[in-house]
């Protein structure tokens, strides 16, 4: 197969000194949204007692725990600014991403444990949901850093129960289970009710010397006579049984290693725990690069730095969607899959650290003249239609045939509308692409490079495809929305200013509102507010998104759950006929 | 050998970035023009000078229309 993979088609120019220039501004917008992203992080990093406190008492932070067990430079952290239920905490209380251990992906998640030491808070529960969905698309496994104080008691309505609440993480540790897929756990500190299901549905159960895990705390061992009430004599009651039981909190290392024998093992040190889970990494299956590497990895032939004059931060400005893809994927090279049909969207394999993945992307700007072939208006990228729905259905379908993960861009005001797009299939065709990926079986990564709109959001790839996407990057210049603001406004107010304005009323109030409405989709579509409430799973700095999606492809072809030799692929025999 | 640059579709001319006497390269941005909400850039197809400028800010062109032309 070297006449496809080893030698592929260059493509991308150089960056000309007036791009450069007139990119300035933009490129400037770009990196001020991205030194917003990271002062919030490091507010989530810093949330809770201050790392030193933490380690006066004898604990390493989650974060110094972290920055142990995981290998040098292979962190790609997920959800860092996920806070759905706006917690005033400023966090769902759990830092998960991927990384490697020993040379492995695996994801990771761990209890902040700065932050009420490690308890459950609303939005935690889909925050973990991602994260042992991310381990079982991918098929790695999953490490758990678990110091968990069990439940935030005044909040519990918010995520004690549900269909998707704190409990349903202990299920999907017993579906990863099942699919052959490990859960470790390294464990620490005092892990009661919820805490203690946090510790024991794993697969393999590492304990600090002073961890515990029990059905129920202190707190609830002592106060389990309810009598419709208080006084000043039950509390009394109550400090003198909690001081009773301050001494042994139930389930500790004598119980749960020398008596049942749950914990696997017991550490006297902090690290001794991340040198067992390291231990237990280096024992799992993962394949070496040299089963599934097409060719030898290359670095992008231009400059990442690039991305920042080529995305522009004007989301009307139109830009070369495949100068993009040249900064982000091996060699600049490509096998473009049928570059004539559907020119509003790239589909092609390339590689990323020489492994192949199909990529997808929205190209931008006017598509020519005649097409769409079955209107009579001019096409713009960005927007779908007949053909590059088409392609798309035959692409991932092909995809799914060879075996190949597949990276998606999108960059979409939607899908072309109309009686004569409707006569063109457009709606069944975007519920085809739909089909047509749930039945790939293959693991999937998006980056919302800029727009995420419409039905279009949803069929290329987007997190609503529960089974295939692995996780959903922002860009600096992601904005996702229904449809634009000023387009919203239209559709809700136009009826309203018109009946306003035949009644002879003044406009002023309903041009305020449509104002407003405005705003409103301005501030709840950018990148901020897309990862506090998960539409992406983590807003990237354009400069870190090769290196994940070197993650993605990583994880994806360390274990995968089947293969197509590279000798038997049907689609590079397609695009070179 | 002059070469008028034409609109390559119907839209409104929201910048222009060249003067006339100005030397401009193949793929240099000569003009903006905003159609169906999105801002296309215009290049220059070849290397040359700017001899006339056919075209104000604010103009709606059709498609094929002469927007600049470019000299020798």
């Amino acid at each position: 197969m070297k006449p496809y993979f080893e030698t592929m088609d260059r493509f991308g120019k150089s960056l000309k000194p007036g791009r450069v220039k007139r990119a300035a501004a933009g490129a400037e917008a770009l990196r001020a949204v991205e030194a917003d992203i990271a002062a919030a992080a490091r507010a989530v990093e810093e949330a809770g007692f201050p790392a030193e406190k933490i380690n006066q008492r004898g604990w390493m932070t989650v974060y110094q725990r972290l920055e142990y067990l995981l290998d040098p430079g292979t962190w790609r952290p997920l959800r860092t600014l996920y806070n759905p239920a706006e917690n005033e905490e400023g966090v769902t209380n759990v830092v998960d991403g991927l990384g490697k251990i020993e040379g492995r992906w695996a994801v990771v998640i761990g209890f902040d444990n700065k932050v009420m030491a490690g308890a459950w808070l609303p939005g935690q529960s889909e925050n973990i949901l991602r994260a042992t969905d991310l381990a079982r698309r991918l098929n790695v496994p999953l490490v758990w850093l678990v110091h968990c104080s069990g439940a935030k008691l005044p909040e519990q309505e918010q995520f004690y129960a549900n269909r998707r609440g704190a409990g349903t993480p202990f299920f999907r540790h017993a579906e990863l289970e099942q699919a052959g897929i490990p859960v470790l756990a390294g464990i620490y500190g005092t892990n009661p009710a919820g805490g203690g299901y946090q510790s024991v549905s794993p697969t393999i159960l590492l304990a600090h010397k002073d961890a515990n895990m029990a059905v129920g705390g202190v707190g609830i061992v002592s106060g389990m006579a309810p009598k419709g009430g208080f006084d000043a004599a039950m509390v009394e009651e109550l400090i003198a049984k909690t001081r009773a039981f301050t001494a042994r909190p139930p389930g500790d290392v004598a119980t749960h290693h020398d008596a049942t024998g749950f914990f696997t093992r017991v550490y006297d040190e902090e690290t001794g725990v991340l040198d067992g889970l390291k231990e237990y990494m280096r024992a799992i299956p993962a394949y070496g690069p040299e089963f599934f590497r097409a060719a030898e990895p290359k670095d992008p032939a231009f400059p990442v730095d690039d991305l920042y004059h080529l995305l522009p931060a004007n989301q009307k400005e139109v830009y070369d969607f495949d100068e993009v893809l040249a900064r982000l994927v091996d060699g600049s090279e490509r096998l473009e899959f049928r570059p004539d049909y559907g020119p509003e969207v790239f589909t092609g394999v390339c590689k990323v650290d020489g492994r192949l993945v199909g990529c997808i992307g929205n190209r931008q700007g006017y598509l020519g003249k005649g097409y769409p072939d079955y209107g009579d208006y001019p096409g713009m990228g960005g927007k779908l239609y007949r053909q590059g729905l088409v392609k798309m259905n035959e692409f991932v379908t092909l995809c799914g045939r060879d075996r190949l993960p597949v990276v998606w861009f999108q960059d979409t005001s939607g899908i072309d509308v109309g009686e004569r797009a409707e006569k063109a299939e457009v709606l069944g065709l975007g519920q085809s692409l739909i089909y047509s990926i749930q039945q790939t079986g293959v693991p999937m990564m998006l980056v919302v490079l800029r727009k995420g709109t419409a039905a279009a959001h949803y069929v290329m790839g987007g997190p609503t495809a529960n089974r295939h996407n692995a996780f959903t990057l922002g860009t600096p210049a992601t904005e996702i929305e229904v449809m634009h603001g000023e387009t919203a406004a239209v559709a809700t107010y136009a009826r309203r200013a018109a009946k306003e304005h035949a009644a002879g009323r003044p406009l002023d109030p309903v041009i305020e509102r449509m104002n407003a409405l405005v705003d409103r989709y301005h501030e709840t579509s950018r990148p901020a507010y897309c990862a506090r409430h998960g539409f992406v799973d983590e807003v990237v700095a354009l400069t870190d998104l090769r290196r994940y999606l070197q993650a993605f492809t990583g994880a994806a072809y360390q274990n995968p759950v089947s293969i197509c030799p590279r000798h038997h692929m049907l689609l590079p025999r397609v695009i070179r006929g | 050998m002059a070469e008028d640059v034409v609109a390559p579709l119907a839209g409104k001319v929201l910048s222009i970035a060249v003067a006339v006497g100005d030397a401009v390269e193949e793929d240099d941005e000569v003009l903006v023009l905003e159609a169906m909400k999105m801002e296309t850039v215009v290049y220059a197809p070849s290397d040359g000078t700017v001899t006339a400028l056919r075209v104000a800010v604010g103009d709606q062109v059709e498609e094929d229309d002469p927007l600049v032309t470019i000299g020798e």
